[in-house]
């Protein structure tokens, strides 16, 4: 699997010596009118250059698919071509129906537990496909590349994306999980889109082959994500387990979520901790053990 | 051009899923060759002491010697099988030594962990070292296979 951290190596040292025009977003709230602001002492960028960049319709904010995941399934928004993404997944250890509501309290809601915290980093390598890393707490590291090939307009009901992933436990070195799947969504307008994501993740069960029965999961991720205010968002997903390994329940999460021109802060509560596809085939704890948590985004264009 | 590299990546995911697994000698510890079926339990386990320390059982149940092996059940391998699988348990009469396909229900595994139900000393009776948590799986898949004798 050297290839695909080559493909994640790669894509570091290209943003190294990358654009000067991240963080060049304005900030505004509504999200609108967001072009790359040219860096004050950098040349003038060839004309022909800066002319696509401008044309490149993947830099358009997109109101209904406003960032790269739901909770934890991707959307097909589009990374353009060159730029980046960053993203911080915390989910806190303490299920909030444990004990009574003062203990709870005392807990701060489980921010005081312990938490599986998440970084990932993706990069558009061309227009319509990324690239990217996450790592979570649990030393599970995670590539992935996704292709978007139809993007919804006038002629296309529907955004289609093909991706790839394999996500390896004790940073990479022991089991790894290679998955395979597609997302399809749909956006309502402005107001929000909905996606299914059918996935094949090979290798799910962490056991050796002769240990287990089922050893491949085929799960179909079900997200969707509402506009109820010009930069806020209600957003849910579940993940259903349709063949192979299924222990303990399925992954569920639902949040609220705030978008602050190029950031992105999500309030989310899930039952389990699962931010990769090798972990969410894996399943969420228990229907009855809910954890609050968090994601934060920024997009770097 | 785009495509092609998107797909390649795709399939050599694909297709690279297939050496992915965690290796069974990783749980198994001091019998890295121990996999799940009766010859290897049977001459990794039973007939074997290991690194580990723990002594192999055939130290005390066995017929050499013209002993007669502690509740009748003796584990070499020769006759183990016939001693252990679909028969009752002297200790507890209602459960047998083994049940094909149900490892929960089945004495052997209920010694072997030293669960709360059993008659007696936990085996092995040397107080430890027991059998590794890797090992009771591989016995336990075993028995959830069947308890065939394989």
């Amino acid at each position: 699997m050297m290839w695909l951290q080559a493909v994640a190596l790669g894509a570091m040292v290209t943003l190294a010596g990358g654009p000067a025009a991240v963080f060049a977003q304005d900030g505004s709230s509504d999200g609108a009118e967001r072009k790359p602001a040219p860096a004050a002492d950098a040349p003038a960028p060839a004309g022909t250059a800066a002319a696509a960049q401008e044309d490149d319709p993947d830099m358009d904010p997109n109101p209904a698919q406003p960032d790269f995941t739901v909770v934890n399934l991707p959307t097909t928004l589009r990374l353009p071509r060159h730029k980046s993404a960053f993203r911080v997944t915390h989910r806190f250890a303490r299920p909030l129906g444990s004990g009574d509501f003062g203990s709870l309290l005392e807990d701060f809601f489980g921010l005081d537990s312990g938490a599986q915290i998440g970084l990932e980093y993706r990069f558009g390598l061309f227009r319509g496909t990324q690239v990217g890393i996450h790592r979570t707490s649990d030393r599970t590291i995670e590539f992935f590349a996704q292709h978007d090939l139809l993007r919804q307009d006038g002629e296309r009901p529907f955004g289609l994306a093909v991706l790839a992933t394999i996500d390896g436990t004790n940073n990479f070195r022991d089991s790894r999980t290679p998955a395979v799947g597609a997302v399809v969504s749909y956006q309502f307008g402005e107001l929000g889109a909905v996606y299914a994501s059918p996935m094949y993740v090979n290798n799910s069960n962490l056991l050796p082959e002769e240990l287990v029965d089922d050893n491949d999961t085929l799960l179909v991720g079900l997200g969707a994500r509402v506009r109820i205010l010009p930069t806020v968002y209600l957003l849910g997903e579940y993940t259903p387990r349709v063949g192979g390994y299924d222990p303990r329940v399925n992954l569920a999460s639902f949040g609220i979520e705030k978008r602050v021109g190029g950031h992105a802060f999500q309030l989310n509560f899930s039952n389990g901790f699962g931010t990769t596809l090798g972990q969410i085939a894996r399943g969420g704890i228990d229907n009855d053990d809910w954890f609050i948590g968090f994601n934060i985004s920024r997009k770097f264009f | 051009m785009r495509v092609f590299v998107c797909a390649t990546i795709l399939l050599a995911a694909a297709l690279g899923a297939a050496a992915c697994d965690e290796q069974l000698s990783d749980l198994t510890g001091p019998t890295p060759n121990l996999t799940p079926t009766f010859s290897s339990i049977a001459n990794d386990i039973f007939n074997a002491s290991d690194s580990s320390g723990r002594v192999g059982c055939t130290q005390c149940h066995t017929t050499a010697g013209g002993r007669t092996p502690p509740q009748g059940l003796s584990l070499e391998p020769a006759l183990a099988y016939a001693s252990l699988v679909g028969v009752a348990s002297r200790q507890r009469p209602g459960m047998l030594r083994v049940a094909p396909g149900d490892p929960d229900n089945s004495y052997l595994v209920h010694k072997l962990e030293g669960r709360a139900d059993i008659v007696g000393q936990r085996m092995p009776r040397t107080n430890g070292p027991f059998l590794t948590e890797g090992q009771m799986m591989v016995i336990r898949r075993w028995i959830e296979l069947g308890a065939r004798n394989d």
